[in-house]
């Protein structure tokens, strides 16, 4: 009974840290449903892109690779590279939960940026990790992600133009979300890795892209916290 | 339906599941506390929060810049008051959407 109880405890849980992230990913899976049918794609197309790469600036480029009519290996090679980011996440999550995924094929392919960001917040804020607890974050972002393309390549263009309000509101939802994962996270010790991993993105966005921006800001961020830690 | 989306749509998500689940295959409890590799995972959160904060709200200062302010201080104040991310996310954003519609 005490059993059933956590388990569902842990389901919900997962659910109610993955309420803003379903909130943000709705209005960008829309835009891209919306995008994708506009370059031509049909709605069954663009719903398997959300579906099989799950990945919102991969599939954003994909599109525009397939209308530029780029030949397969560079489009696959360029989608791939766009996502290297990811390799680092688990490592860091499991190294934060303190304990082994039983399930991570399961719900590990939901392990998106802003999954990966609510997860670690919430253990930092003492939620005890669980395949249910990471099954339900994942899975409701990844649903909303799935149904928002959908919703969109169905709607077709200019679906939100009516709406400026809630389509700036939307379109802001997930920096907002991770500004709070920041400050939930946040520890003076930590103030160094975030100046330089700012500064990273920002300098190397501005001048090479805003994908390499962010890989390396990742990488000079961390190497920043390992080198400092250590002295 | 097009094969050659499909099949490039099927390639790449495989490669992005293998970057997301394999890595989660390692035990992470073998790592000594205070190791290199212990710090740099450590670090490797907090960076990675703090790019994606920084790729988001870079372009959002360049086209919006009051209404980008006025959102970020709404959540860190949303967030001092109420200590819930959810909360000082959503109010937040509300309050980004009305001051990019209004001002």
């Amino acid at each position: 009974m005490n059993n059933s109880r956590g388990l569902k405890g842990a389901f919900f849980s997962g659910a109610m840290v993955g309420v803003p992230i379903v909130l943000g990913y709705l209005p960008i899976a829309f835009s891209f449903g919306v995008a994708a049918t506009r370059a031509g794609l049909s709605v069954v197309e663009a719903v398997s892109l959300s579906l099989l790469i799950y990945s919102g600036a991969a599939q954003f480029v994909a599109i525009a690779l397939i209308a530029a009519g780029a030949p397969f290996l560079v489009a696959f090679l360029t989608l791939v590279g766009m996502s290297l980011r990811h390799v680092l996440y688990g490592p860091s999550l499991m190294r934060a939960a303190g304990q082994r995924a039983h399930f991570g094929a399961v719900w590990g392919f939901g392990l998106t940026d802003e999954v990966f960001g609510a997860a670690l917040a919430a253990l930092a804020r003492g939620q005890v990790f669980s395949d249910r607890f990471m099954l339900a974050l994942a899975g409701s972002a990844y649903a909303a992600w799935v149904g928002g393309t959908y919703l969109g390549a169905m709607a077709g263009a200019a679906a939100l133009q009516d709406w400026p309000m809630v389509d700036a509101t939307l379109g802001f939802m997930l920096t907002a979300l991770f500004l709070a994962l920041l400050l939930s996270i946040l520890r003076a010790a930590q103030m160094t890795i975030i100046v330089v991993s700012v500064g990273v993105v920002a300098v190397v966005g501005a001048f090479v892209s805003p994908v390499a921006g962010l890989l390396t800001g990742m990488i000079a961020g961390a190497i920043v916290g390992t080198v400092r830690d250590a002295g | 339906m097009r094969v050659e989306i499909v099949l490039l749509a099927l390639g790449v998500g495989a490669c992005i599941w293998a970057l997301r689940v394999l890595p989660l295959r390692l035990d992470m409890r073998d790592v000594p506390a205070g190791s290199r590799w212990a710090r740099f995972f450590a670090a490797t959160g907090v960076a990675a929060i703090a790019s994606l904060f920084a790729a988001g709200v870079i372009p959002s200062l360049q086209d919006a810049p009051f209404a980008t302010v006025l959102g970020c201080l709404s959540v860190m104040g949303i967030y001092a008051v109420s200590g819930s991310t959810v909360t000082a996310t959503i109010i937040g954003s509300l309050i980004y959407g009305i001051a990019f519609s209004y001002f």
